[in-house]
């Protein structure tokens, strides 16, 4: 009875259905991607979000500025960032203090409005490492006069004056990837001039000869610090405009591209070349009637399977079952051209054999009998022994 | 119909550069663009249709692999003026069409006529898929094409490379006829005429009663029996369709299909031929025996291997309907040792019981040379596995004979002489 109802009842499987596994897998996929994206935007945030470059105020990293723009705004000074040249005119005009990370990347348009705003307003300006032409521009009385290229440290003497800024002895000289060396400079009237030139102050303007005073990988050596908060007027609480160059300045000096000293003519006749060519390509691939299909028949070669049971036998190292066919074929074909009869035993051939070959019983024996095969050079051994047996009665 | 640009076509936009750069705006390249496009569509316009050139074919009728025939296009322009055009006769590739293409001028009214090579390298109905005729425009800027209806196909038949042992066959046949002796007196030989006894004549067929009448010993001849009835089975299944050498095993076994055929044919016999794997695919049966070897020929000339496995119970129940008791089978199937021991031996024993067997295959030389090598381990292993493949293959030709049928397994290029020869031998002893 119950064997009736185990056949009666249906065979409840499931049928394998291969669409769902595959929007299973793809789901599955989703989600690690969501997991991904997910774990990248944490990760990001974690971080804190800054604006990588030199002296970029928020950066933290080596040739970042955030560790002077944290003082300055702990002692109260209100420091505003301002990447446009309009902007940070403005801001000189305004009586702020400002900063020019990168004087040497502004045009002279820059340079000319920077110099009105200077001199219109109160506002101080200071340059790190500006080259011969900011200077020309924005005060005409400071010059370059050569390079520290290896790191130095300098000490302020009794001719600086307020020059010194409040410091004793400052590390100036390259900063990696930021400034290849210290940059020094001179006045006309030889005044103002400090820590061997490094630093320089003129009329409501100074000059910082090293980018040592400012990264935060050096800022903190000797008194660098105090140059460069006493330069941007810490002592007062001045507000402090951080004026970054860049390229996006409207005001940036533009060159003429490679576009615009093309010929006129040259984009219609592009496009024309174009279509032209598109015209050629049709023209060429064209194909006069179908693609003939032809089924042909299916031919492999007969000894493919011979081959890859040779490769299967090797691969395990089947000697034993190799060396079995080898010996079995030999002694058949021996057994044939002696007279012994198939069915008969290993004993029969080796008596047969014994008047027509050199070797003894036991190396017959040990040739054609069951003995293991326990290395392939043993195999190959084997197999020219037996050839040669073969050889030797066929004389 | 269809239309397309020839390369001079798309050249010819080139002309518009020198306005494009006396003038440069975007006005003068939609022009330029605009006055191509109309010179173009002037050129379709004054093109005629591909249809008003009519074309006719001699397709040859059939060919033996390895030779060439020609075929030949007419083509007839029946429009008032001349013609460059191109056709492409679509043939599938195996047809072995030298030159596809040809580009001719057709002047107006006239017909000319395009040779064609065919050296066809695969046996079987080989066609025509498309004709396309493209008319070029005057200007030679744009060509329409079309299809035209004119169907082709010839048939490449099996090569028959054994024919050239047939005439030392019938030779052998024609003494077989005329021998002295046949070395089996009674049932299955025919009385044929006495003779003198030679040497070598076996004693017991002298008629001792004409001699005795005469002074010389005399003996009696026996003609071996005509209008026997032989039934060639050919496997097409995928054992066949295995390649030995060059050419897949049904070839070689096809060679000796024919070869016997032919033999029997001259020998009186009336021959059947069936290609079988799961179902009977051809038979040529009842053909007359001037005709039996063409119609094998052109019947078998289709046939490939199919990747399926034989039936032999139907390969039986066949023979059983085709064949009267006595009549000599031959099947044509590679001996695999698996094959054989599966379908083959039971009924191998069975047909054996009622006719004459000889079952007959292609071994493969490779074997042969594969246990022969040394040199490397690799060498060593592939020579075991060829001698337990030679061995496996032996020991199933070996219950093929115990069950009662004789075994001919034989390289492709001596197959079909030693199953002639074996055919030979068993007229030569009666036993058909």
């Amino acid at each position: 009875m119950s064997g009736a109802t185990t056949l009666a009842r249906p065979i409840a499987q499931r049928p394998q259905d291969p669409a769902a596994s595959r929007a299973r897998r793809s789901r599955l996929l989703v989600a690690l991607l969501v997991l991904a994206v997910a774990a990248a935007v944490g990760i990001g945030v974690m971080r804190g979000a800054y604006r990588e470059g030199p002296f970029e105020p928020s950066s933290p990293t080596p040739t970042g500025s955030r560790a002077v723009v944290e003082v300055l705004q702990d002692a109260g000074s209100d420091v505003q960032v301002r990447r446009s040249t309009l902007d940070a005119a403005g801001a000189l005009e305004e009586g702020r203090t400002v900063l020019v990370t990168d004087p040497s990347a502004l045009g002279s348009a820059q340079l000319g409005s920077l110099h009105q705003a200077h001199a219109a307003g109160t506002g101080r300006l200071v340059l790190v490492r500006p080259d011969f032409f900011a200077l020309r521009a924005l005060a005409p009385g400071i010059a370059p006069a050569g390079i520290l290229p290896d790191s130095t440290e300098l000490s302020a003497d009794g001719s600086c004056g307020a020059a010194s800024l409040r410091a004793r002895m400052i590390t100036a000289g390259p900063v990696d990837s930021l400034a290849p060396a210290a940059t020094r400079y001179r006045t006309e009237s030889g005044s103002g001039v400090c820590f061997d030139g490094v630093v320089v102050q003129g009329d409501r303007i100074t000059v910082l000869g090293s980018a040592t005073l400012l990264a935060n990988e050096t800022v903190g050596e000797r008194d660098n610090a105090a140059v460069a908060l006493n330069a941007l007027g810490i002592d007062r609480s001045a507000p402090v405009t951080w004026y970054l160059p860049s390229a996006s300045d409207p005001m940036a000096e533009v060159r003429p591209g490679l576009l615009e000293r093309l010929p006129s003519w040259l984009l219609p006749i592009g496009l024309w070349i174009v279509l032209v060519s598109a015209a050629l390509l049709l023209a060429l691939s064209h194909r006069l009637g179908p693609v003939v299909v032809e089924p042909l028949p299916v031919r492999v070669r007969a000894r493919e399977l011979t081959l890859g049971r040779a490769a299967l036998f090797q691969r395990s190292s089947a000697r034993d079952r190799a060396a079995r066919s080898l010996r079995a074929a030999t002694a058949v074909r021996l057994a044939g051209r002696l007279g012994v009869r198939r069915e008969e035993s290993l004993d029969a051939l080796i008596a047969a054999l014994r008047g027509h070959t050199d070797a003894t019983d036991a190396q017959l024996r040990a040739l054609l009998g069951p003995t293991p095969i326990t290395s392939d050079a043993a195999l190959m051994r084997l197999a020219s022994d037996l050839t040669h047996l073969e050889k030797e009665i066929d004389r | 119909m269809r239309l397309s640009l020839t390369v001079r076509g798309a050249l010819v936009g080139l002309l518009a550069l020198l306005p494009i750069v006396l003038l440069p705006s975007g006005l003068t390249v939609a022009l330029c663009g605009a006055a191509w496009l109309l010179v173009l569509a002037l050129d379709v316009l004054l093109t005629p249709a591909p249809r008003r050139v009519r074309i006719t074919r001699r397709a040859p009728g059939q060919t033996r692999l390895g030779t060439s025939a020609t075929g030949r296009l007419l083509l007839t322009n029946t429009t008032g003026r001349a013609l460059r055009i191109e056709v492409r006769d679509a043939w599938n590739p195996s047809a072995g069409l030298t030159a596809q293409r040809a580009q001719l001028r057709l002047p107006a009214q006239e017909r000319r006529a395009v040779d064609q090579d065919f050296t066809p390298w695969r046996r079987g109905v080989h066609s025509s898929r498309a004709l396309v005729c493209a008319v070029r425009g005057p200007l030679g800027l744009t060509r329409r094409a079309s299809s035209l209806p004119v169907p082709g196909t010839f048939l490449a038949l099996h090569a028959f490379a054994s024919r050239r042992h047939l005439p030392s066959r019938v030779r052998r046949l024609r003494e077989i006829e005329g021998l002295a002796a046949v070395h089996q007196r009674g049932a299955g030989t025919e009385f044929d005429s006495l003779r003198d006894f030679v040497d070598g004549d076996d004693v017991r067929s002298i008629d001792w009663r004409a001699t005795a009448r005469r002074r010389s010993v005399v003996v009696r001849t026996w003609r071996p029996e005509r209008d026997r009835h032989v039934l060639i089975v050919v496997d097409t299944s995928r054992t066949s369709a295995s390649r030995v050498g060059d050419a897949p095993r049904l070839d070689a076994e096809m060679d000796a299909a024919l070869l016997l055929t032919a033999l029997c044919a001259q020998a009186g016999d009336r021959v059947d031929v069936l290609c079988a794997d799961r179902i009977p695919h051809v038979s040529v049966s009842g053909a007359s025996a001037r005709t039996v070897l063409h119609d094998v020929v052109a019947a078998t000339a289709p046939v490939e291997p199919a990747l399926v496995e034989t039936d032999w119970e139907m390969v039986a129940a066949q023979i059983r309907r085709r064949a009267r008791r006595g009549a000599l089978v031959v099947l044509l199937t590679p001996i695999e040792p698996a094959a054989v021991q599966q379908g083959l031996l039971p009924i191998a024993a069975r047909v054996a019981a009622d006719h004459p067997l000889i079952v007959a295959s292609v071994s493969d030389p490779a074997l042969e040379t594969l246990a022969g090598e040394r040199g490397d381990i690799t060498a060593v292993y592939r020579a075991a596995s060829a001698e337990q493949d030679r061995m496996e293959r032996a020991g199933a030709a070996r219950a093929l004979e115990r069950s009662g049928a004789v075994v001919v397994d034989a390289e492709p290029g001596s197959l079909p002489q030693l199953l002639a020869d074996q055919y030979l031998a068993l007229k030569a002893a009666g036993r058909l």
